[in-house]
């Protein structure tokens, strides 16, 4: 069978497809988890992917933008999954979820590190769970056998009861959100990407809120009582989609300084790290792994003393 | 030129192929009364020995310093006769032809009186040429003893291997990553099943090894310049992004590399990796990184390690080659039926071409050897392959394949040795045709094998969307009602068509293409490996379809044609060529350069002050700069003004009302009229033809001296726009010229259908017939008095005009 590149559009979904006779790979993007905050147009080396812009209606909401992949372009390499901080993109060879990039160590994880202390938790809070943006939180009470347990209040031995706090990890941009409210110090969130956002009110238009309308995180930005846009850096996890909608060409700045992810050396990331954050960016990073790597070799070098 | 023309007359019965027609006798008698003709003699074969041997001997005993012989087209066997006056003593340039046979009694076979006339003024015209000959000096140049052979498939790893084994130094150029070509592709070869890769691999290997074959592979040719014995050829490298003798070809590097993408080798159906080779015995084994898709992550380079091989800085080289011949070998591709909705092919999983089917039975394939369905795996039941898909189809390509009935029915004997009674094969075919050695051996050891031929053709095929399995809706011939069958497979013998850049290698090597797109060989039958450049040849599929021995035959033809040039330590060149007179240049006395910008080879130089030059070995004689100058100061040499002028003269001595003068280009129309005569189709006799070496050459002065002295009808033939010129672009300086013309005559009011330009090539005839008998039409509606009346009216202005023409 010659090759096929198929596509198929749908209301929460985008599923492109190439179909070889041997071998057939798939690239599905979840609508409902894309905020169009163009990191994977940013990094796609075959720049097959676009970002679509919904056109504003007076008076409402601005929709987010979402993304549109080229299925003549795209070759499945499966960068733009791995690098979602929302987890949006799924790449798939034969049905199963399998990123040569990561296998090859082409490409680096984010860390996502998301501690919680579930013993310090109170039986009856929910505080986390309410407070995730992206409803990944999910909080229940167990029994010592470990089934989940409703009712905890008539309980015989409430001591016995265990809380469990699920985090969907793969889909969290760690804005610490859930860290901040909760109220027993349970939770330990660091960010996975760094960097600084910071709004000129004087350069926005009248009235405009765009990049709050947009802004997957709540309480990232917010409306003050001077009527415009405010940056609340706590929050924020430097995705970028308040950039790609902001009409102005100054009015937002965002830079991204570092992203946590697993140890690589591929000049692939290299390139992506360029293009997320900034050269001198990419350059403290290579020039840290390379004082790693002269540390280590002295280290070996060295060994016999110890 | 004091000396008084003695001319002698040879007329060829040619038996009776001319005989029949004209009458000999009487064309010999008014022979003889023709001004300077001192002798006149008629031969049943002019052309073999005994017929050579009275040219010579009248020659010598009457003192003949012209000859003509009339008898075929000049393209056919002037050479001949130009040798054979040669063995007399005398200049062979002193020779002239007239065509009687393609352009008379082959085209006007029921019209004897007419042909014979015909016939009587073609002598004339050609007597006319012969009184104002010149002898002409050959010309030598040096000659490069090394080939370049471009397309590495079996036809030119045959070539390649031959020459140098004659030892001379051969530059193998491929396009593509490894030398191979399709046979490099295929499983097995028929009709003996030999493992195809088996008895290819070691060849190319020996190519690699070979101390006078040097592999330039991964590279594409940007031109050729310069003629046979010397030529000049431009050759872009592109980066493969690995220093070549540092790769060991030990693949660690694509053991690493990440991304996968499809592999063009397997017809896209498996994958190969963006640093890889497309398969494993690929020659020369170096790697390629497909920047196109490569992520750069560098993983490669550290696999690679100590070696450093790769190098991602690498760039496009350019280096330029000295060769003295050049062999064409670039094969074909594979017609993909998209376009025809009939087969479903794109559409249904389970519709595939045979050369997928070919990579699927190849254990090195993308399946490993496992023929499996696409639409779910499994190994197919009922198999039909269907025949002729875009061949022998007069909507899509007319030609047979050649090869497709062959490897039908060794994949039948392969999926029957393969699965057994587990597989049911049927062929749909409309004719099986299996007629070299051992083939149809072989077609009936299918038969007993079980396999079942169906006669007929396919008129739908509809994807039942269950089981994905497909209903071929069929006649069957021997049966004569429609069936049905239904297939868990269908293979597509697909056509097989010119490779793709095809029509560019034409270009840049002015080398022609049929009607089929292939390359035209110089004569169908003898000279089937030569072009009409001097110094290439061709040899495999890109001159017609052919099969593995075949190829590896031609690739042998071409090298020793080849050789015949390479052995040489100098060529000879036909001094048909333009000189200048400085005398009369222009240039001397104003800015004029007007030759320098015409030439197509940019053979003439015109310094300010200074009569301009032509370089004699970079003259290719077409004739442009000759018809463009303002000062009639260059000559052509074997076509002077004078010379045409004399046949023009001739030709239109009589009723010149009801002729047609036409101008052809000895390439395309002039070997196009040739080509209707050997065809036979017959067309009115009112064409009297004057052959020049292009339509370059055609001064507007000509066809005004047509008109002056009454022609009925002018037309001037080419090579098809815009690159079937053989003089690179002759025809368009001949266009640019006549339209300009074309606008004179109109103010002057001559009708416009008297005077044409048309484009015919080679394998036109239809085409030429087709426009003479158009015009003899229009000249027969126009009626003699209306054209009288043009002319009349015509003469004063045009004869102004030629006055200069006089001095």
């Amino acid at each position: 069978m010659p090759m096929k590149l198929l596509k198929t559009n749908m209301d929460k979904e985008q599923t492109i497809e190439r179909v070889l006779h041997a071998k057939r790979y798939a690239l599905t993007l979840d609508k409902e988890l894309c905020t169009g905050c163009g990191i994977c147009e940013e990094i796609c080396p075959r720049e097959a992917i676009e970002i679509k812009k919904f056109p504003k209606v007076e008076g409402e909401r601005v929709e987010p933008p979402t993304i549109n992949i080229d299925e003549q372009k795209c070759h499945y390499c499966g960068i733009c999954d791995p690098i979602c901080p929302f987890g949006a993109i799924e790449v798939k060879v034969d049905g199963e979820h399998l990123i040569s990039v990561l296998e090859s160590e082409s490409f680096p994880q984010f860390i996502r590190e998301i501690d919680v202390d579930m013993t310090r938790c109170n039986l009856d809070c929910v505080e986390c769970e309410e407070a995730c943006p992206l409803a990944l939180i999910k909080v229940r009470v167990e029994s010592p056998d470990g089934k989940e347990v409703r009712d905890f209040k008539s309980w015989p031995d409430k001591e016995n009861l265990k809380v469990v706090v699920d985090v969907h990890k793969d889909l969290c941009p760690c804005c610490r959100l859930c860290e901040l409210k909760c109220p027993d110090d349970a939770i330990r969130v660091r960010k996975m990407i760094q960097g600084f956002i910071k709004i000129n009110p004087e350069r926005c238009p009248e009235g405009c809120q765009d990049c709050l309308d947009v802004c997957p995180i709540t309480g990232a930005l917010y409306h003050s009582e001077d009527e415009k846009v405010h940056v609340n850096e706590l929050y924020c996890v430097y995705c970028g989609a308040c950039k790609t909608v902001c009409p102005e060409e100054d009015a937002l700045e965002l830079q991204r300084t570092s992203i946590r992810h697993t140890p690589i050396h591929s000049g692939a990331w290299n390139k992506a790290l360029e293009k997320l954050t900034s050269t001198k960016e990419m350059t403290k990073e290579l020039q840290a792994k390379s004082v790693k790597k002269v540390k280590e070799t002295v280290e070996k070098r060295l060994a016999w003393r110890s | 030129m004091s000396e008084e023309p003695r001319i002698g007359v040879f007329v060829c019965h040619c038996g009776l192929n001319i005989a029949g027609v004209i009458d000999v006798e009487e064309l010999t008698e008014y022979a003889r009364t023709l001004p300077n003709v001192v002798f006149a003699k008629r031969n049943r074969y002019t052309c073999a020995d005994p017929g050579q041997d009275e040219i010579r001997k009248a020659i010598k005993e009457h003192n003949l310093n012209r000859v003509v012989v009339a008898a075929c087209s000049p393209r056919m066997h002037e050479p001949t006769f130009r040798r054979c006056v040669a063995e007399a003593g005398l200049n062979p340039y002193l020779f002239e032809m007239a065509n009687i046979r393609e352009f008379s009694s082959w085209c006007h076979p029921n019209t004897p009186k007419e042909a014979t006339e015909k016939a009587k003024e073609i002598v004339k015209m050609a007597v006319a040429k012969a009184r104002l000959l010149r002898g002409l000096k050959t010309m030598e140049v040096p000659v490069t003893n090394r080939a370049l052979i471009v397309g590495g498939g079996i036809a030119g790893i045959s070539a390649a291997l031959d020459l140098a084994d004659m030892g001379f130094k051969v530059f193998l150029l491929e396009r593509g990553e490894s030398i191979g070509g399709h046979m490099a592709q295929l499983d097995k070869t028929f009709p003996t099943l030999d493992c195809s890769i088996c008895i290819e691999g070691p060849k190319m290997v020996d190519v690699s090894r070979h101390p006078n074959i040097e592999i330039l592979s991964y590279a594409d040719l940007l031109s050729v310049e310069g003629f046979v014995g010397n030529f000049k050829v431009r050759i872009r490298k592109n980066p493969r992004y690995i220093i070549a003798d540092d790769c060991t070809g030990c693949g660690e590097c694509r053991d690493v590399c990440p991304i996968e993408i499809p592999n063009e080798w397997d017809m896209n159906m498996g994958v190969r990796k963006a640093i890889s080779v497309p398969f494993d015995q690929a020659v020369p084994l170096v790697y390629t990184i497909l920047k196109d898709y490569c992520i750069e992550c560098y993983k490669c380079v550290d696999a690679c390690g100590a070696r450093q091989a790769i190098n991602f800085e690498q760039e496009t080289e350019e280096i330029e080659l000295e060769v003295g011949a050049i062999i064409v070998s670039t094969g074909y591709s594979i017609y993909e039926p998209y376009d025809d909705s009939l087969y479903g092919y794109g559409k249904y999983d389970n519709v595939i071409t045979a050369l997928e089917l070919e990579r699927l039975i190849l254990a090195a394939g993308p399946t490993g050897g496992k023929v499996v369905r696409a639409s779910d795996g499994k190994k197919p039941h009922r198999v039909a392959i269907i025949q002729c898909v875009g061949s022998r189809d007069v909507n899509k390509y007319e030609y047979c394949s050649g090869f497709c009935c062959m490897y039908s029915v060794k994949h039948a004997v392969q999926l029957k040795e393969k699965y057994g009674d587990d597989v049911e094969i049927y062929i749909l075919y409309m004719d099986m045709r299996t007629n070299f050695k051992g083939y149809e051996e072989f077609y009936q050891r299918a038969r007993k094998v079980g396999v079942t031929f169906i006669r007929g053709r396919v008129s739908k095929i509809i994807e039942d969307p269950e089981t994905k399995n497909l209903i071929i809706r069929a006649e069957d011939m021997t049966l004569g009602e429609p069936i049905e069958l239904e297939a868990d497979l269908v293979v597509l013998s697909t056509a097989s068509i010119p490779n793709k850049g095809t029509d560019e290698m034409s270009r840049i090597l002015n080398i022609t293409r049929g009607a089929d797109g292939f390359f035209m060989e110089s004569h169908p039958k003898l000279k089937p490996i030569d072009t009409p450049t001097d110094g290439i040849f061709i040899a495999g599929a890109c001159q017609g379809l052919k099969d593995i021995p075949y190829s590896v035959s031609q690739g042998s033809g071409a090298a020793s044609r080849a050789a015949t040039i390479l052995s040489k330590k100098t060529w000879e060149i036909e001094p048909i060529i333009a000189v200048v007179n400085p005398d009369t240049c222009r240039n001397t006395r104003v800015k004029c350069g007007i030759c320098t910008t015409k030439c197509p080879y940019g053979a003439i130089k015109a310094p300010e002050g200074e009569p301009a030059v032509v370089t004699a070995a970079m003259c290719h004689g077409c004739g442009t700069c000759v018809a463009e100058c303002p000062a009639d100061a260059i000559t052509q040499m074997h076509f002077t003004d004078a010379q045409i002028m004399a046949q023009i003269q001739a030709a239109l001595a009589e009723n010149p009302n009801g002729k047609i003068l036409a101008f052809l280009c000895n390439w395309c129309s002039y070997a196009g009229a040739d080509l209707a005569g050997t065809s036979r189709f017959e067309y009115p006799p009112t064409i009297r033809a004057i052959r020049v070496m292009c339509s370059g050459r055609v001064d507007r002065d000509f066809v005004m001296e047509a008109f002056r002295l009454g022609a009925g009808m002018v037309l001037v033939g080419a090579c098809h726009l815009p690159f079937d010129c053989h003089y690179i672009s002759g025809n368009e300086k001949m266009k640019v010229r006549m339209e300009t013309l074309t606008k004179i005559f109109e103010k002057l009011g001559l009708s416009p259908e008297r005077f044409r330009v048309e484009y015919i090539s080679a394998a036109e005839g239809v085409k030429f017939a087709e426009v003479i008998n158009e015009m003899t039409e229009q000249m027969e509606t126009l009626g003699e008095k209306k054209i009288q009346a043009e002319n009349e009216k015509l003469r004063p202005t045009l004869e102004r005009m030629l006055s200069r023409k006089k001095k």
